[in-house]
C-alpha cells in the first residue's frame, strides 16, 4: 500500500483518491479509523474519514 | 467517552491484527479506531467501549495474545500519533556514526539536511577522498555537536 503525502490515506494508487496529491511507498505507522465521530485517536489526528491511515509518510 | 486498551500481540504481527480487529468489528461494533506504532513491537492499541467486547474478539483470534486489564489514556499514546522527524536532532557539521547499512560503525560530518524525505548527506572521516554519501535519519548515530 501507499500513503498520501498530505493526508496520510493508505491506498493501492499512486495518486490519492481523496485530495489528488501523489502517494509515496514509504511510509510507517497504521491507523484504522472506523468511527471517527466517536474516537478519540480520530479527533487529535483531524481526521474526519473512516479508513486506513499512516501514521508518517516521506 | 471510550477507552482504549493494550493488546499484546505475536512480534511482527502488529498490522494483521490490527486488521483483524477492524473485520471482527463490523460484527461486533464498540470498535473505533485501532493503532499499531512502529516504533513498538509485540503491541498495538485499540480504541473501544469496554474491555469484555475485546476479550471476546482476541479470544479465537490467531497472532493476538492478551488485554492488558488496565486502560491507557489518549495522552499516552499521542507522541505516537505525531512521530518526531528521523532528522530532528540533527544539524550540518555534527558528527555522526553510521549505525547500519554498508559503512556501519563508519565516523562521518553532516553535510546537508532534507527534512522531507528525512535523509541526510554525509561524508566519511576516514575517506581519503570525501564521497557524499545520503542516508535516512535514522540510520546514524550523534556523536558529537560540531567538528572539534
Amino acid at each position: 500500500m501507499k500513503a498520501c503525502r498530505k493526508c496520510h490515506v493508505l491506498t493501492n494508487k499512486s495518486i490519492c483518491p481523496y485530495c489528488g496529491e501523489p502517494t509515496s511507498e514509504r511510509w510507517q505507522g497504521y491507523l484504522i479509523v472506523i468511527d471517527p465521530k466517536n474516537s478519540q485517536i480520530a479527533e487529535k489526528m483531524k481526521i474526519k474519514m473512516p479508513g486506513k491511515y499512516a501514521l508518517k509518510v516521506r | 467517552m471510550t477507552k482504549i486498551f493494550v493488546i499484546k500481540t505475536q512480534v511482527g504481527q502488529e498490522e494483521n491484527v490490527a486488521n483483524l480487529f477492524e473485520k471482527a468489528s463490523r460484527r461486533t461494533g464498540k470498535i473505533y479506531a485501532i493503532l499499531a506504532p512502529k516504533e513498538l513491537r509485540g503491541y498495538i492499541f485499540v480504541e473501544g467501549e469496554d474491555i469484555e467486547t475485546i476479550k471476546r474478539i482476541i479470544r479465537h483470534m490467531r497472532y493476538a495474545r492478551d488485554v492488558l486489564e488496565k486502560d491507557i489514556k489518549i495522552e499516552e499514546i499521542e507522541h505516537f500519533l505525531f512521530p518526531p522527524s528521523a532528522v530532528a536532532n540533527i544539524e550540518e557539521g555534527m558528527i555522526v556514526e553510521l549505525i547500519s547499512g554498508p559503512f556501519k560503525g563508519e565516523k562521518a560530518k553532516v553535510t546537508r539536511i532534507d527534512d522531507a524525505k528525512e535523509e541526510i548527506t554525509v561524508e566519511l572521516l576516514d575517506a581519503m577522498v570525501p564521497i557524499p554519501i545520503t542516508v535516512r535519519g535514522e540510520q546514524v548515530r550523534i556523536l558529537k555537536k560540531e567538528e572539534d
